[in-house]
């Protein structure tokens, strides 16, 4: 099998925004997608949940469109559309029947260019209310809903900019201002801190054209602040533990690992140990757990990968009724020790790599997800063309190169351990570590 | 706005659509293997990743009462073992072929089915047909099975989404009928279930000349009959037991408010709505474009109101789930706690609002246009496309209902919708379920007169339940 190339130009305009294109014309559907570099990484103390908040005021309306008619103009055309803010970035994308790719850029660059025009005192307090409730819906309202908050507490300092979640906290979110909103456009929304790509059914030099014409008057910021945080160790250093009583049913462990910034090919070897350990019925964890012990409810372990420090590689087993944390823990951690003793079965890595494979062709048949890959490698890597090497990286992975990894990231004094227990009245005073 | 603005020239003009390139649903060809088995195969040029689904057609609906949940069961068991592979020995087999396999039961169908790359279709069709023929349904595997959506059950209490979902159905259908119960399955029945059971939920699955094999994706150079005749061919239409047709029992003759307790919530999760119709309701188009207004786009009325206006939600909808036999109609939002009663009361305006008056020209636009313009990007991939021509089977509907959609969607009036709306939205025998702190919502909840207010309180969850 081959997992086709993904052909595609890369520019930039003169005001540095980067665009890339690729050609596909299998159906009459095109994907828009831009990466603006700036995340909830770069959120100032006491501004948390700042990025995304900005992402849902980007619907709200810029010069020549009105509060919610982006989204009517799209779905009214035909096409889906959304935003999502991550720690190391916020995008912005839509998919539209080809015809219609002209309106996709136009209200891209609208927002891009002329955002602050639109900007009210309403809006604001209006999607401050909707973040505060995806926030609760989300996190707040669900069963282990703290996890990753407190994941990414223990895993990152204080101050460091990937300690706080992405959404934020709810005395940050109301003491955002228009003023703080106004600042934070003007200094990341502009074309030189973005990427914009264009996949799908698309003749190159039109959409070039009109990119140039909708894009070309805005100007850059000049001064986009550099964003160097302290550089942390890869790993911890040491074990953290923390008992979270909780209104749940069934305990929970999460565990979670500082691992390598993405791109480094220890992270790929990283991903395989994933798909060994959970992924899929044939996987070490799931078998031992869920069905030959008969100990936990579920099992995953999966990478997050990040671009400015350590990355995490996580995971949670949620533990039956007629067992206990402690086992659960032990087969766990057994299982996390032995990946980093003895090497993986060759059996064991051609099925992780196969699977992996087959994933890649089967995300690559989209022209979003294609989109949404040229944009993230550009952003993160500065090279669009990783969409084309990713399969080899993961192919070059070796079983020592998984033990390695395994044996140097997936250790106790590397790990951070969150116990979710039911809470009632004997656990509500349960410690926290 | 200044005119010598080089952004203003560049973005005063909104740009006009250029001329659309013609979709048209991928040609299906459908023939049936000696034994009456149709299969239906899709060829799609440069879609190397090949679906295969069997769509059995039937699904939990056709099960008794009493062993509710057999089939969602019966169907995860089939990747469980066959009479010469474990469990483990049927993934590894598939996982080296790049494959995963597939196997579920909905209310209305049990679909199992594979992906693969085309160069292994063959190998990859030879596993599906070994679980489709030769399930073996091991004890032990069973019982797990069983004890975890048991387990799964306990989650679903503290999951306010899950949580209202099951008080809404239980609510709006009568007790014993089929969807008043989740697909799999309540603790009552599926504590009962074991491997007799589900051989025989199994063996309701139905009638192999009602049943569709459905292969999409690149198939050039692939003798797809070649294939699968010998591994389907002697399945016979007119097999399998005929299962009595369902009574799906409406339970509500008044609005029925019903307060789920969950101490501290910080969100309530609201439902509210009633039995709702079958997919092959004939006014089926009018019906879509109605509720795409009323609570589909996202720009609909809901979300407009409770969501951009008030800042109640997240996000707030409403919509049929269309199955063969009435599904359920209803309209959604989690909302602030504090915002509970406004925001009820602002929904159950907008539903009667809709019943009032033909919508705008503005609103049936942006509704049959997104309908319409959105089909070709539902199916750039094989997958959605076989579960397209999926329902095509388990519903019965005519083989070119795909080539109808976007007529019959762009033929629907703003009168069609009125009449829809009022045919089929019942204000008065709603059932209106909230899952929130009953101590903060409770009294706001009985004064506000929407219907008598009866709270239901859990059982703490327990984790030394077995």
């Amino acid at each position: 099998m081959t997992v086709p190339t993904v052909s595609y130009t890369d520019e930039r305009l003169p005001n540095g925004l980067r665009l890339v294109i690729s050609e596909d014309h299998l159906v009459p559907v095109v994907a828009v997608n831009i990466w603006y570099d700036v995340g909830s990484k770069h959120e100032q103390p006491g501004k948390t949940g700042f990025a995304h908040l900005f992402e849902h005021v980007m619907f709200q309306g810029s010069r020549h469109v009105a509060k919610a008619e982006h989204i009517a103009l799209v779905q009214a055309a035909g096409g889906s559309m959304n935003g999502t803010t991550w720690l190391d970035r916020t995008n912005y994308f839509e998919t539209m029947p080809s015809h219609q790719l002209e309106l996709a850029l136009w209200l891209e660059a609208d927002r891009m260019g002329t955002l602050l025009e639109a900007l009210s005192q309403e809006n604001l307090d209006n999607q401050r209310a909707v973040v505060k409730n995806e926030k609760r819906s989300s996190y707040d309202n669900q069963p282990y809903g703290t996890w990753q908050e407190k994941l990414l507490g223990h895993i990152y300092p204080e101050g460091h900019p990937y300690h706080h979640p992405t959404i934020g906290s709810m005395e940050d979110l109301d003491a955002a201002s228009l003023e703080d909103v106004a600042a934070f456009f003007r200094t990341y929304y502009a074309p030189n801190n973005a990427v914009l790509s264009i996949v799908g059914d698309v003749d190159p030099g039109q959409a070039r054209a009109w990119v140039e014409r909708y894009f070309g008057p805005l100007a850059p910021n000049p001064a986009i602040p550099a964003f160097n945080p302290e550089p942390l160790p890869l790993t911890l250093g040491g074990e953290r533990r923390e008992t979270v009583p909780d209104r749940v049913p069934l305990p929970r462990i999460y565990v979670g690992f500082r691992a390598p910034t993405i791109g480094d090919p220890r992270l790929y070897a990283l991903e395989i140990a994933a798909q060994v350990l959970t992924g899929g019925k044939g996987s070490r964890l799931h078998r031992r757990l869920v069905r030959d012990e008969q100990i936990a409810q579920d099992v995953a372990m999966f990478g997050l990968g990040f671009s400015s420090g350590p990355s995490v590689f996580m995971g949670w087993a949620t533990v039956r009724p007629d067992s206990t944390i402690e086992v659960v823990e032990a087969a766990l951690f057994d299982e996390l020790a032995r990946i980093g003793k003895e090497p993986i079965s060759d059996d064991e890595l051609g099925r992780a790599k196969a699977l992996i494979e087959t994933d890649e062709l089967a995300a690559l048949q989209r022209v979003s997800e294609r989109a949404d890959r040229l944009s993230m490698y550009a952003t993160l890597l500065d090279d669009p063309d990783e969409i084309n090497r990713q399969l080899e990286r993961y192919l070059a992975v070796t079983s020592e190169d998984v033990r390695a990894a395994c044996a140097e990231f997936l250790v106790a004094a590397n790990r951070v351990v969150l116990t979710y227990v039911p809470a009632d009245a004997g656990t509500q005073t349960a410690e926290a570590a | 706005m200044n005119l010598s603005d080089p952004v203003e020239d560049a973005l005063g003009a909104r740009p006009v659509p250029g001329t659309p390139r013609p979709f048209t649903f991928p040609v299906a060809a459908r023939g049936r293997l000696s034994g009456g088995l149709p299969l239906v195969t899709v060829d799609l040029p440069g879609r190397p990743l090949v679906s295969a689904s069997l769509y059995l057609p039937n699904g939990a609906v056709d099960e008794p009462a009493d062993e509710g949940g057999a089939t969602v069961l019966a169907a995860r068991a089939l990747t469980e073992g066959t009479r010469n592979r474990d469990a483990v020995a049927l993934t590894e087999a598939a996982e080296r072929l790049g494959a995963s396999l597939r196997a579920e039961a909905g209310w209305d169908s049990t679909v199992v089915g594979v992906d693969v790359p085309a160069e292994r279709l063959g190998p990859a069709l030879e596993l599906l047909s070994e679980i489709v023929r030769e399930p073996a349904f091991p004890e032990r595997e069973v019982e797990r099975l069983r004890d975890q959506r048991l387990n799964d059950l306990l989650q679903a209490r503290v999951d306010p989404a899950r949580r209202a979902e099951e008080a809404f159905i239980e609510t709006i259908y009568s007790t014993g009928t089929p969807y008043a119960r989740v697909a799999g399955g309540r603790r009552e029945t599926v504590e009962t279930l074991d491997a007799r059971i589900l051989r025989r939920a199994y063996g309701r699955l139905g009638d192999p000349g009602r049943a569709a094999l459905i292969v999409g994706g690149d198939l050039r150079g692939i003798d797809v009959v070649a294939l699968v005749a010998p591994l389907f061919g002697d399945l016979a239409a007119g097999g399998g037991s005929v299962a009595a047709q369902p009574v799906i029992g409406d339970g509500l003759d008044r609005t029925r408010v019903r307060l789920v307790h969950r101490p501290g919530a910080v969100q309530s999760e609201l439902r509210v709505g009633h039995v709702g119709l079958p997919r092959r309701t004939p006014d089926y188009h009018a019906v879509t474009v109605m509720a795409m207004i009323l609570g589909g786009l996202f720009n609909s009325r809901l979300n407009m109101k409770l969501r951009e206006e008030k800042g109640y939600t997240y996000g707030a909808g409403a919509g049929f789930d269309f199955r063969r036999f009435a599904g359920p109609f209803s309209a959604r939002a989690a909302v602030n706690t504090d915002a509970t009663v406004p925001a009820l009361i602002d929904l159950l305006a907008e539903l009667s609002r809709i019943r009032e008056s033909v919508p705008t020209d503005a609103e049936m636009r942006a509704a049959r246009d997104y309908l319409v313009g959105v089909f070709p990007l539902r199916f750039e991939t094989p997958g959605p496309i076989v579960g397209a021509l999926g329902g095509i089977v388990t519903f019965g509907l005519p083989d070119d209902e795909l080539d109808r959609y976007r007529p019959a969607i762009d033929a629907v009036t703003a009168a069609d919708v009125l009449a829809a709306a009022r045919a089929h939205l019942h204000l008065e025998r709603l059932a209106v379920v909230v899952v929130g702190d009953a101590d903060a919502v409770g009294s706001d909840l009985e004064k506000a007169g929407i219907g008598d207010v009866e709270v239901v309180r859990d059982e703490e969850p327990l984790s030394d339940e077995t």
